[in-house]
């Protein structure tokens, strides 16, 4: 076979092609008051701190800085410069900068926020400020089972340097695990599978380089000589943290958290629900079991077509251009083992302790109308494999090609509503998620993500970005889904940078003017991440 | 079976003393990583196992496996080169076209 089909030809004129158009948007669009003679005195500026190696703001250094899955057809949202420092003082001497030139930096830990943006700013002209290559691990304490990161940490890092010590500590992995960041994920609220799955819930202690460049610790950290940093949470006073989430109030240089020690025994479950309707019978079951903690991690309950959008093409189930109909689905979920709804689980302890609670959950999954199903049962079925991996701390990158799912895909965006873990509710969420999607011509590919009393409905609008008017209407859909979904109470737990005034207007004015009193306070000069989360 | 993490504590003054606890990795800019690595690290995860299609074995030119990795065209994400050093990207791609095909892998 000749190494280079057609596609991977095309695929590269594309790329070659696009990177050319690129260069015109990104001089076309600076922040408000700002010039290109502004954006390249600044980028100059930054050259002299970083080193002429770690800024970038010509139009082919910035590409992989502009790659986004969600739509934006207003075709606004793109960096015009990036730059890279390696130490907290790099840092201070960037945000002294960038308040004299008045230039917006938008920071990023590894600036992998698939479907929520990637490393693209949320209005135009800001210069991406890139943590990635503060990379190092600063402290694993085996015996408290905590950690002290910088931002550039990856997962992967992190998971290599435990094993390579043979401490017996988990890490808890986003499903994007190898290429993203504890801080990064835990800075936009991330979640993942183990029972620390609750990314914010075991973070504890922070550096943040303050918009007028102070470097602050939380929690114990300002405390000389303590030793509770990475223990103790909430130290005196005001408990911040949580202002440094989802916010543009500072840049995190470092963060602490907990980690989870490996347990003894660890047994995967799969419960298969033949129905779609059955959504609220699963919740109503599973509720009583995440409450009690008897089983402690965050379960995801997998609709079919999410399932298949993993590994398969849509053309593979029904023909292109036909809408994805129940029973087609089904055939092809059974063909693979599947129901219309999977959900995973893991049992965490030692064997009697699993051995003790299994028959308990076997019992009321059963009364669910569901098959629980193990490893003897599912061998080495592919979705099942991926979810064992993903409720162990392990890493794997199977859920990308749901980017492929249409078309040429390219086009992903989360919606993701919350809700109190009931059935009733959930139904309601299906049913209405369903008509916007079908209306729009998008299919339903969505999960439940329970949570110890919550849900997230994570929906993932997939659409083919390379097609112009499927990528308008997937954003007409996406505003859609938000503005009905917030008229019943539903509102997104996170978003993308396009819609980030959207729903922050939903949690009301009362809450944006305090946040905007927050930023005048702290960032008279709204230097930082300007648009993040609606605060400008 | 035992928690490790117990055990390892139960002892842990006797064989890890202090040292555990200052572990912390080096400041040092990091040296480049060997195309194997970084194939491993980040490519591995889906080339070869359905997500993306079979790259090794096939003679890809340089010039397009690194406009694939800035670029990430369609579904595939784009790496930066504090990601991918240029310098990384450059020996991946040339290693990448003289790669012998992997039995083991899966193409989508
Ligand atoms: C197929 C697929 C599956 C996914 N599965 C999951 C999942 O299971 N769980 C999940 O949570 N997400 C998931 N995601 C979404 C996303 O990819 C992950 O959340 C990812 O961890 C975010 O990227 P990152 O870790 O590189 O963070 P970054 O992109 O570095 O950071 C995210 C945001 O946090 C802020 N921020 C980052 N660093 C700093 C800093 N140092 N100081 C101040 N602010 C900062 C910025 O606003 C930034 O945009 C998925 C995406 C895809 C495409
Ligand atoms: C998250 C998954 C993912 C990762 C990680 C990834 N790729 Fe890809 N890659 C894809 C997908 C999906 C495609 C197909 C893109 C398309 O539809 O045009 C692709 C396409 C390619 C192609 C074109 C091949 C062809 O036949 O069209 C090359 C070359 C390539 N990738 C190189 C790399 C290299 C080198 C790395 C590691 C630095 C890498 N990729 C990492 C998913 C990935």
């Amino acid at each position: 076979m000749s190494g280079l089909d057609r596609r991977t030809l095309l695929g590269a004129a594309g790329a070659i092609g696009a990177a050319a158009g690129f260069a015109r948007t990104v001089n076309a669009q600076m922040a408000d008051g700002q010039t290109a003679a502004d954006v390249d005195a600044f980028m100059r500026e930054m050259q002299s701190i970083v080193g002429e190696d770690w800024a970038f703001w010509n139009a082919e250094a910035l590409r992989p800085y502009d790659k986004a899955y969600i739509p934006e057809p207003s075709d606004q949202l793109h960096p015009v410069g990036a730059v890279a420092p390696r130490t907290v003082e790099e840092v201070q001497a960037i945000v002294a900068a960038a308040n004299r030139h008045r230039q917006p930096i938008w920071p990023i830990s590894t600036g992998k926020n698939m479907g929520y943006g990637t490393a693209v700013p949320a209005t135009p002209g800001q210069v991406v400020l890139d943590l990635k290559r503060m990379n190092r691990i600063l402290e694993v304490d085996p015996d408290l089972g905590t950690a002290l990161v910088e931002p550039g940490v990856t997962y992967q890092q992190l998971k290599d340097y435990l094993e390579e010590n043979n401490i017996p500590l988990w890490i808890d992995v986003p499903t994007v695990g190898p290429l993203a960041s504890p801080v990064g994920n835990t800075l936009d609220r991330g979640v993942g599978y183990t029972p620390y799955g609750e990314h914010f819930f075991f973070q504890c202690g922070m550096e943040v380089v303050l918009p007028d460049g102070q470097v602050m610790r939380t929690g114990m950290g300002s405390i000389k000589g303590s030793t509770a940093w990475q223990s103790f949470k909430w130290g005196y006073g005001p408990s911040v943290d949580g202002l440094f989430t989802q916010s543009n109030y500072g840049i995190v240089t470092k963060m602490g958290m907990w980690l989870m020690p490996e347990p003894p025994a660890y047994k995967p479950f799969m419960i298969r629900h033949p129905n779609m309707e059955d959504v609220p019978a699963i919740i109503e079951a599973m509720r009583p079991l995440r409450v009690s903690n008897l089983i402690a991690n965050c379960n995801l309950m997998m609709s079919a077509s999410y399932q298949l959008s993993m590994f398969q093409r849509r053309d593979s189930v029904v023909p292109n251009g036909a809408p994805l109909d129940d029973a087609s689905v089904k055939r092809a979920a059974q063909a693979n083992g599947l129901g219309m709804w999977n959900t995973y689980f893991a049992l965490y302890g030692t064997d009697e302790t699993v051995a003790a609670i299994e028959p308990i959950v076997r019992q009321v999954l059963t009364a669910s109308g569901g098959e629980v199903l193990t490893e003897h049962e599912m061998g080495d079925n592919p979705w099942f494999h991926h979810h064992a991996t993903l409720m162990k701390g392990g890493l794997n990158l199977d859920e990308i090609g749901m980017a492929r799912w249409r078309g040429n895909g390219g086009g992903l965006a989360w919606f993701a509503p919350v809700a109190a873990a009931k059935g009733a509710e959930a139904e309601r969420q299906t049913v209405l998620a369903r008509e916007i999607l079908d209306k729009h011509g998008f299919d339903y590919t969505a999960a439940y993500a329970i949570g110890w009393r919550d849900l997230h409905h994570i929906i993932a609008l997939l659409f083919d970005r390379s097609d112009a008017e499927e990528e308008r209407r997937a954003d007409t859909c996406y505003r859609e889904m938000v503005t009905r979904f917030g008229k019943q109470g539903w509102a997104s737990y996170r978003t993308g940078v396009n819609t980030m005034d959207l729903v922050a207007q939903q949690y009301g004015a009362v809450n944006r003017e305090f946040n905007a009193k927050i930023k005048q306070a702290l960032d008279p000069n709204h230097i930082i991440a300007p648009g993040k989360s609606g605060i400008a | 079976m035992i928690f490790r993490f117990i055990a390892l504590s139960a002892v842990g003054s006797l064989c890890l003393g202090g040292v555990a606890l200052a572990s912390a990795q080096e400041a040092e800019e990091a040296t480049p990583r060997a195309p194997e690595q970084v194939y491993a690290e980040t490519c591995g995860y889906c080339h070869g196992v359905n997500v993306g299609p079979i790259i090794r074995g096939r003679n890809l030119p340089p010039v397009i496996t690194k406009s694939f990795v800035r670029m990430g065209p369609n579904s595939m994400p784009a790496f930066r080169q504090t990601e991918i050093t240029d310098e990384e990207l450059d020996a991946l791609a040339t290693w990448l076209e003289q790669s012998e095909a992997d039995p083991e892998e899966r193409g989508q």
